[in-house]
């Protein structure tokens, strides 16, 4: 049978573009990393109500992006969320004991994220340390129950 | 009445029997790894079914992904929320529009073509006298078509989502004045590797298996004549079409649904 | 039941190549086949004729395996076509060439491609052998030449030549002709003739030529057998069979239209129909 050498290309080009395009939707769409865990460095923070925060999650500090929420799970000891953090390796030792962690809401109805703001402790928080200054999600029905029930005693 | 239910019942045992041969053949002709010469049929057919189908479907990705934007913009920006933009044009890509249209699309253009040709084939005789040179037809005709048409399809699934989200990101971004780095940070936060883009490749992988399944079934057991050939083509896109659409609704309740 | 077939003269030394016994086939309710005996003598060129519509490529397509008869055997050189597992069977169509009625070239491959088909996936032949077997064959038909071309470039009668060089491509012993020269002109005709004869003698293969045109088939076959109505009317030599009394078999032979088999299909009373419109 005759091989016809462009045919053989176009097929070889059409799998390749497949490849690139999966990467692509990994990448740029699912936001997937190939950072080896050496790279970053985990912190946690118990937070009393989490909202709607979901894992990978952005972290911020100043509205830059430092790292990605790894795991929520429920703190049976004390009955609240704890959120393991994923911070770039960068920011280790960097970071003072006091700083505090909020979730804060993009937009009105945007995703969820937490934001990190430093304090003056000159001690600084490593690996697998514990952020005590937290402030939780704000959820918007307990803010208009607050609301309202404020209006009545007034 | 009793001969509406004698008839009805041979009905039902025709519908058995044809689905019997057709899962014979599919595993016939599937099964078994191609020889070296295998290979370059199917690579032909590769070409023929993906490489030629790649045009439409990346066209049509890109204009789905454009409307799906400019749909999506007017309705988020009511509630303030147009940043979500990346994220429900993502999501619905990925989940639903690329492996359903992708497949309808593949149905149509592929399928179609696939069940004509191996229809002609048995109307002019090539297959019996394929099987009187002693070479088994569904080896040799069949198992490079289903192959080609299980592989092109997720491809072709791929090429539809990324051309979908850059239509979205035209549209979003560079028309409407979404700013950028939400779209693209809003889409990342929200979509999840295995449980968005992996599901959505199960469901393009099964629908692949379907319509393949289905183009070449029909071709191969169609009646040899050419109202015979017009007839099984309508079939194959018919019949591809409903249960792309048909299966796209298990899965979706399968994967997304909530039950398990 | 086969005494006149001992009159032949090939028959006393060699067994026949292809033994037909009590064949029964039927598709849906209709009996296309009601016990056919036939016996294929080697080396010879054998017709099966009859008017259409009797089964002549039903039975072509029972003897290389591809339909399995109701009842009755098929044994090509002693081998039970049908008692054999798909891979024996395969095995046994390398030694048998079919010729269809529509040539059968796969459309996707050139005329060369065609040709070269069965030597690629049968011998493990080093590509100049096969190269050069193949242009052998082309040479035998007279198409050399045409290698280049698709299928979809010949004319019917082309088609049927390469066809014809690829059915002998792997040299068969024995090789089936479906209608041979139906639909072609006679130039063609004359050249499928004169080929199937040559090719007969110079193989020294064993032929069975299914057809109705009789003058052609008559000129080449050593053996005739007639087929109507699911079973065997007439067999003989050509020239026995031109003298052969039977109204049914002179009716065939002479090409008569109108006689035993008659030349209306079976219908009510031609003026009562006629009447029953008027009446509508």
């Amino acid at each position: 049978m005759k091989r016809s050498k462009t045919m053989e290309l176009g097929v070889g080009l059409f799998m390749l573009a497949g490849i690139l395009g999966m990467l692509f939707l990994g990448l740029r769409v699912s936001g997937l990393t190939f950072t080896t865990p050496g790279d970053t460095f985990q912190l946690e923070a118990n937070f009393a109500n989490i909202g709607s925060l979901k894992p990978r999650a952005r972290v911020t500090m100043s509205g830059v992006t430092v790292g990605r929420v790894r795991a929520i799970e429920l703190d049976t000891d004390w009955y609240d969320a704890r959120v393991v953090l994923e911070l770039d390796s960068g920011l280790e030792g960097q970071l003072s004991r006091d700083t505090t962690a909020a979730i804060l809401t993009a937009g009105l109805l945007g995703e969820q994220y937490v934001g990190l703001s430093v304090g003056g402790d000159p001690e600084t928080l490593g690996d697998g340390d514990t952020i005590r200054d937290t402030q939780s999600a704000i959820v918007l029905e307990e803010l208009i129950q607050q609301f309202v029930s404020n209006m009545v005693s007034d | 009445m009793i001969g509406q239910i004698l008839n009805m019942g041979r009905r039902g045992c025709e519908v058995l029997e044809a689905l019997g041969r057709a899962g014979l053949f599919l595993v016939q002709s599937a099964v078994g790894w191609p020889s070296r010469e295998g290979w370059y049929l199917w690579l032909r057919q590769m070409h023929f079914v993906g490489v030629l189908s790649l045009a439409i479907v990346l066209v049509s990705g890109l204009f789905i992904g454009m409307v799906l934007a400019l749909q999506g913009y007017t309705i988020l920006v009511d509630f303030g929320a147009e940043q979500a933009l990346g994220q429900m044009v993502a999501l619905s890509l990925l989940r639903e529009l690329s492996p359903v249209v992708a497949a309808l699309l593949f149905a149509g253009r592929a399928g179609s073509a696939l069940t004509a040709e191996i229809g002609l084939m048995k109307a002019t005789e090539q297959l019996t006298s394929m099987e009187m040179i002693g070479v088994d037809p569904l080896r040799r005709v069949v198992a490079p078509r289903l192959w080609a048409g299980f592989v092109a399809l997720p491809l072709l699934t791929i090429g539809f989502s990324v051309v979908g989200v850059y239509g979205g990101y035209l549209v979003g971004v560079e028309w409407l004045g979404v700013f950028e780095g939400s779209y693209w940070g809003n889409m990342q936060s929200s979509v999840d590797f295995i449980g968005d883009i992996g599901n959505g490749m199960v469901k393009s992988i099964v629908f692949a298996l379907v319509v393949t399944w289905i183009a070449v079934f029909q071709g191969y057991d169609l009646v040899p004549t050419s109202e015979g050939i017009s007839r099984a083509t309508t079939r194959t896109v018919v019949y591809s079409s409903l249960a792309v659409l048909g299966l796209d609704f298990v899965l979706t309740a399968l994967m997304f649904g909530g039950l398990s | 039941m086969f005494d006149n077939f001992f009159d032949g003269r090939w028959m006393m030394t060699d067994s026949p190549f292809v033994v037909v016994e009590g064949l029964h086939f039927s598709r849906g309710d209709k009996d296309i086949f009601r016990g056919v005996d036939m016996r294929i003598p080697r080396g010879k060129i054998t017709a099966i004729m009859g008017p259409s519509g009797t089964g002549k490529t039903t039975l072509l397509k029972l003897i290389g395996g591809q339909l399995a008869p109701d009842a009755g055997h098929v044994r090509i050189d002693g081998a039970d076509v049908h008692a054999l597992s798909r891979k024996a069977l395969f095995a046994l169509r390398r030694r048998m060439g079919m010729l269809f009625q529509s040539g059968a070239l796969f459309s996707d491959l050139s005329v060369y491609e065609n040709v070269a088909f069965p030597l690629q996936v049968h011998t493990d032949l080093p590509e100049a052998m096969i190269r050069d077997v193949t242009l052998m064959k082309l040479q035998a038909v007279g198409l050399r030449g045409a290698r280049d071309l698709s299928p979809a470039e010949l004319s019917g009668g082309m088609s049927r030549r390469v066809a014809l060089a690829r059915a002998i491509a792997l040299d068969p012993e024995l090789i089936l002709y479906d209608e041979p020269f139906v639909g072609q002109d006679p130039i063609s005709k004359g050249v499928l003739v004169q080929l199937i004869r040559k090719l007969n003698e110079a193989l020294g293969l064993t032929s069975i030529v299914v057809s109705h045109d009789i003058e052609e088939t008559l000129s080449i076959a050593d053996y005739v057998y007639v087929i109507a109505d699911g079973q065997v009317m007439a067999h003989g030599t050509p020239q026995t069979l031109d003298v052969d009394d039977d109204p049914r078999v002179s009716q065939f032979v002479h090409g008569e239209p109108d006689g035993p088999v008659p030349f209306h299909y079976p219908a009510t009373d031609f003026f009562r129909d006629i009447l029953d419109t008027e009446r509508r």
